[in-house]
């Protein structure tokens, strides 16, 4: 079958803002909403677009993704069609292909564009939060007749963060800065979502010189500079970039106070799949109160839970009280420990009568544990 | 690896009433997330086998599509794998076990298969099993069989090595077994039992599934069952987790994933995506997935099946015994003050005939204690008027046209103990010594429909119409071309022999929507009726087959979907503790007593008193179909071989079987004692007195002695048909359990066997007989479920 359109999904970011919840993994292996991991997001779009040809390109941190993707058979990515590919870096004639920048890791697997031959290639990142048709996004970009089509939303914070892009009347690209000081107002923000018709891409990536280079940084300037025809498709859903600890915690919490930003409930329309766990039903063993939470398979919960998201096989103690807090997978609350204002990371464990209440949002895990302990000791 | 291949027996539809109409057991979801056969499955997987094969029973659409290709259980192989081996008759009726028969059918999957040890394990059990271990230990044990039981009780689990079990299979038609089971008890055979430990449960009844899935929420067996190491896998639908509200009060409970709670759980398990409003309150329930509970419902005790939708301020009450069951994807709403008009052709005390008397007057009071406000209907005989003139009034009278005749109605009504009794008077049609019985009987229930349909908007505002048999099937077609909205309408078969034949003429212009040459009552109401029931589970899947269901079985077949089977009940005057016809009381407690009303019963029967003879009682109509063509010839031989054995008979009716009893009276004088046209309306001593009673009939829908004889601790021996298989539990020789026996093929040779069996138990293990005798006592049969079972349909009548 003839492939119409490739994704490149990179996850090869080391999230360093997010630290030290990414320290042993890619960012987008990181835990969301209770049962997803941020990969999902991109994984299920694609799923439900029929996009079934995913080059994963891979390199920091590689082992808890590759280990939680396998075979792709959660999105029905398990296809001898196309289906996943782990596309990592590699030693080669010409030297170590070790990727620098993004736009570098997708000229490294240019065999892998080249074996499929798609008309289109969708540039994606595997750590964005969406529900997106990205059919209609190729669409439009088909229509239009341009080399690059642009995903572009309007943030609810400050274009400051983002790459923003102006547009003429034609909604052509007329130029896009990374992070600019003085944004224009009616400016839109990139999303980090790209698709190319594949002969243009292949052009801007293989005359390029330099050494380090970015889809962002380099490639979008280069294009606009050379004339390409560069163009914008409006997203006008619910899109974040999770790049800080505060924005992570935010959007968890979004699932708490806006459950119909993200309709995780809502099967039929862009439905969101993630692994399953094997986990039982949780349990909540006792007559305690849980308010306004999510929680997840194979919990077994005791104590109290406000407001909080608890991810699979969590365990919360008789007493213990748990407020405005994340707890990612396996970790333990003792009995009569205090936890609010916290991103709990996975398999910690927290002793009982610990008092870990935060007025700014805090990660703990089992060496932040060990710290707070020792100062206790002294 | 492990050198043994796994057959699932799903053949089995077992006693799930609703929850299996529409898949087998083994589909059912079970602990919010899984079906049941994921158990098995997993311990299949966690064992390291790789070829298994699932037999089901004819719909297994459900459980195909939960187990794909296995892959989820490393099923999904290149070299075997798992098969789905259906069966060749689409149609075949539930099986107690996979029989040889059946496995011949796919004898290439065995030939094939090159493990050389082979497990049977059904797809209903609730474990965590080391498959492995169970294998070593048959295999230590040298045996040819193993049967793997837990705590004394049977799990239809066997190993067996393939090259035995291939020649059972190849013989199967010349080998006196069915099943391993069967087999098993053949003292020639080399066996072995294994007794499994840890937490297992067959889950066979909804009683045992609801106690079953809260077992889950004790702690100390749950860990075991979803255990870390060894864990049950299941096939996920994507669902985010759980959502609770602001106002959710949870306490011991398990709730999956996509569900939102706004409302109470307690000591509850509730399945995917289901939705628990605000002011709600689930206790001891299973709700399965997709489920609504509105704004102010009350459960407890209730199974829920998928997608139901229970409408605000329901109040829905089972008991851990008998949970409120619901199917699949109805919506359930308050039944308070529900009006319903019950039409029939008799209702005790009024007017009774037979059987039919006892079930509309039964149910209606049941019904009316649980808070249906219960009218009855029936025509004003001669007979109710001569002894009720008295106690009814005059409601309203009514004047039709019919068959080119001024006819007069006036309608009289009765209230009492809550239920409202409607006697409609017409001298010409109703007025007559008999209730039936007469040439034109078609024609005076046709007319009593047409004028009940015109008048009962006069009488009440009724909610739901049901009806009886066929003097109350043209009710739904008469509302149906006269009304705009036609009243929802529940049509129980009691007898389908009786169908109400007869010319169109009857209508007497009335217009149809449809035209026809002859006019079948009957099948009318099976066609127009909401839903139709009859009065036991299994005769409801007998009347899928020809042989039951003779010119009806067509009619039937298309509504399947809207008919159900509900075990008729018995008045709980049947009890030997306030029985004043019975010479001593006696209860569960301490059935001491039996012992002289034995003796009385010998003597008022003439028959040698003797507390060691056997006594073998027979209440019924003599007719063929109550099997006496067998029972001659099997008693002949039966009282032959024991003098020790006494058989009584009380009935009336075929004067060619009669002639041929008194033929048997004569070659056993002292054995038997016949009392033909005997007043059979008081029996009680005779129940209260017998050891066995024997009720042997080619087909039974529901039977109503079996199960008064077990309320008076007398063991029924039956045959396996009807309601006779619903109500009794047949005694299994390994487990030693059961409330009568029971034989399959109606033949004499089964009837016998089982006849020798009976009286072996009842000599040889004496304790064994007593507990049976204190578990058939002790079988709830009250008209209390009936009614709420009644109540689980009309509940699902109403949606909006």
């Amino acid at each position: 079958m003839k492939t119409r359109a490739l994704a490149m999904v990179l996850v090869g970011g080391r999230g360093s803002r997010l630290h030290p919840i990414t320290k042993r993994k890619a960012k987008p292996a990181v835990s969301f909403g209770g049962k997803y991991k941020l990969v999902d997001f991109v994984l299920s779009n694609l799923t439900n677009a029929h996009l079934t040809t995913v080059g994963v390109v891979t390199q920091y941190e590689p082992y808890s993704l590759m280990n939680y993707i396998q075979h792709g058979a959660t999105w029905d990515l398990d296809i001898p069609d196309g289906g996943i590919h782990f596309l990592t870096p590699y030693t080669s004639y010409e030297g170590d292909q070790w990727q620098k920048g993004t736009a570098h890791a997708v000229r490294q697997h240019q065999y892998f564009i080249d074996h499929y031959n798609p008309e289109y290639v969708l540039i994606l990142s595997g750590d964005h939060i969406y529900k997106m048709d990205y059919n209609n996004l190729i669409d439009a970009h088909a229509k239009s007749g341009a080399h690059m089509t642009m995903g572009v939303f309007t943030p609810n914070d400050s274009l400051k963060r983002y790459g923003v892009v102006n547009i003429d009347s034609e909604g052509k690209v007329t130029d896009f800065e990374e992070k600019p000081a003085t944004p224009n107002a009616h400016a839109y923000a990139s999303m980090g979502v790209y698709v190319f018709t594949q002969e243009c891409l292949k052009n801007i990536l293989n005359d390029e010189t330099q050494e380090e280079f970015d889809f962002g940084k380099d490639v979008i300037p280069k294009a606009l500079r050379e004339n390409y025809d560069v163009r914008t498709y409006r997203f006008d859903g619910y899109f974040r970039d999770v790049g800080t600890i505060e924005n992570l915690y935010k959007t968890n919490m979004d699932l708490l106070d806006h459950p119909e930003y993200l309709k995780l409930n809502d099967y039929n329309h862009l439905p969101l799949f993630t692994r399953s766990s094997d986990m039982p039903p949780h349990h909540v063993m006792r007559h305690d109160l849980i308010k306004t939470s999510l929680i997840s398979d194979g919990c077994l919960v005791s104590g109290t839970v406000i407001h909080s998201i608890l991810s699979n096989g969590v365990t919360i103690k008789e007493d213990a009280h748990i407020e405005d807090s994340l707890i990612f997978s396996s970790a333990v609350v003792g009995e009569n420990s205090v936890v609010k204002n916290a991103i709990v990371l996975e398999d910690t464990i927290i002793l009982p009568n610990t008092e870990l209440v935060f007025d700014e949002v805090t990660v703990i895990d089992n060496e932040t544990l060990w710290a707070l302990g020792g100062e206790g000791n002294d | 690896m492990i050198d043994m291949l796994v057959i699932i027996d799903a053949s089995h539809r077992d006693a799930f009433d609703k929850l299996t109409l529409h898949r087998t057991p083994g589909a059912l979801p079970f602990a919010g997330k899984y079906r049941l056969i994921d158990f098995t499955l997993s311990n299949i997987k966690n064992a390291g086998v790789i070829n298994a094969a699932i037999f089901p029973l004819g719909n297994y659409r459900s459980m195909q599509d939960h187990v794909g290709s296995g892959k989820r259980w490393n099923l999904d192989r290149r070299n075997d794998g798992l098969f789905i081996l259906p069966p060749k008759n689409m149609l075949l009726p539930g099986e107690e076990m996979l029989s040889f028969q059946r496995m011949h059918e796919h004898i290439e999957y065995f030939r094939r298969s090159p493990q050389k040890y082979v497990m049977i394990t059904p797809p209903s059990i609730v474990w965590n099993t080391d498959i492995e271990k169970l294998l070593d230990a048959h295999k230590a044990s040298r045996a040819h069989i193993s049967e793997i039981m837990h705590g004394g009780k049977r799990l239809k689990t066997f190993i067996i090595e393939k090259r035995l079990l291939l020649n059972y299979i190849l013989e199967y038609d010349m080998i006196p077994y069915k099943t391993l089971k069967d087999l098993i008890v053949d003292p020639k055979i080399d066996k072995n039992m294994i007794d499994h430990e840890g937490y297992t449960s067959m889950i066979t009844n909804p009683y045992v599934y609801l106690k079953s899935n809260l077992d889950m929420l004790k702690f100390e067996i749950g860990k075991t069952i979803f255990s870390n190491d060894y864990p049950i896998i299941s096939k996920e639908k994507p669902a985010p987790p759980t959502f609770y509200g602001h106002d959710a009060r949870i306490a011991n409970s398990m709730i999956s994933s996509g569900t939102s709670v706004y409302g109470t759980v307690e000591n509850s398990i509730i399945g995917r995506d289901c939705i628990i409003q605000k002011k709600s309150a689930i206790k001891n329930s299973v709700i399965m997935n997709n489920s609504v509970i509105e704004e102010g419902v009350q459960l407890n005790n209730v199974i829920l099946d998928k997608g139901t939708v229970v409408k605000q301020n329901t109040v829905l009450e089972g008991t851990p015994i008998n949970p409120f069951v619901t199917q699949k994807e109805q919506i359930i709403t308050d039944h308070s003050g529900l009006k319903v008009l019950m039409v029939a052709s008799e209702v005790h005390p009024y007017a009774k005939t037979g059987g039919l008397a006892d079930i509309t007057g039964g149910l209606s009071r049941a019904l009316s204690k649980k808070g249906i406000e219960v009218s009855v209907a029936i025509p004003l005989y001669k007979s109710v008027k001569e002894n009720y003139h008295e106690s009814y009034q005059f409601v309203t009278s009514h004047t039709t046209e019919y068959k080119g005749e001024k006819q007069e109605v006036r309608v009289h009504v009765l209230y009492k103990s809550k239920v409202k009794y409607y006697f409609l008077e017409n001298f010409k049609y109703f007025e007559r010594p008999s209730l039936y019985g007469y040439e034109d009987d078609c024609e005076r229930f046709s007319f009593f429909n047409i004028v009940l349909e015109e008048v009962m908007d006069s009488l009440d505002d009724f909610d739901l119409l049901h009806l009886h048999d066929w003097q109350a099937s043209l009710m739904p077609v008469l509302m149906k071309v006269k009304r705009k909205k036609p009243l929802k309408s529940v049509l129980t078969i009691h007898n389908i022999d009786y169908q109400g034949l007869c010319n169109p003429e009857v209508l007497s212009g009335r217009v149809m929507p449809f035209e026809s040459e002859r006019l079948n009552f009957l099948e009318i109401g099976i066609a127009e009726a909401t839903r139709i029931t009859t009065v036991s589970p299994t005769y409801r899947e007998e009347l899928r087959h020809e042989y039951y269901a003779k010119n009806l079985t067509y009619p039937l077949a298309r509504r399947d979907r809207d008919f159900y089977g509900i075990l008729n009940g018995i008045s709980s005057k049947h009890r030997p503790i306030k029985d004043p016809l019975i010479l001593s009381k006696y209860d569960v407690n301490d059935t001491f007593p039996k012992t002289e009303n034995k003796l009385f019963l010998q003597r008022k029967m003439k028959l040698s008193m003797g507390v060691r003879n056997f006594v073998v009682a027979m209440v019924s109509r003599i007719t063929e179909q109550k099997g006496f063509n067998l029972i001659l010839e099997a008693m002949d031989h039966f009282l032959e071989k024991h003098d020790t054995v006494q058989f009584v008979l009380l009935g009336t009716g075929d004067e060619s079987i009669v002639e041929r009893l008194k033929i048997l009276k004569d070659a056993h004088p002292t054995q038997i004692s016949l009392n033909i046209g005997y007043d059979s309306a008081v029996p009680n001593y005779l129940y209260a007195g017998a050891d066995l009673f024997l009720m042997p009939s080619r087909v039974e829908p529901c039977g109503l002695g079996q199960m008064i004889a077990m309320r008076y601790g007398t063991l029924p021996l039956v045959h396996k048909t009807g309601g006779l298989a619903d109500s009794v539990e047949p005694y299994d020789p390994i487990s030693k359990q059961g409330t009568g026996f029971m034989f399959d093929t109606f033949e004499v040779e089964a009837l016998e066997n089982t006849l020798e069996n009976a009286y072996h138990v009842y000599l040889e293990e004496k304790d064994v007989w007593k507990s049976m005798v204190r578990r058939a006592m002790q079988v709830d049969f009250s008209l209390d479920t009936q009614a709420q079972k009644m109540l689980e349909i009309y509940q699902t009548l109403f949606n909006e």
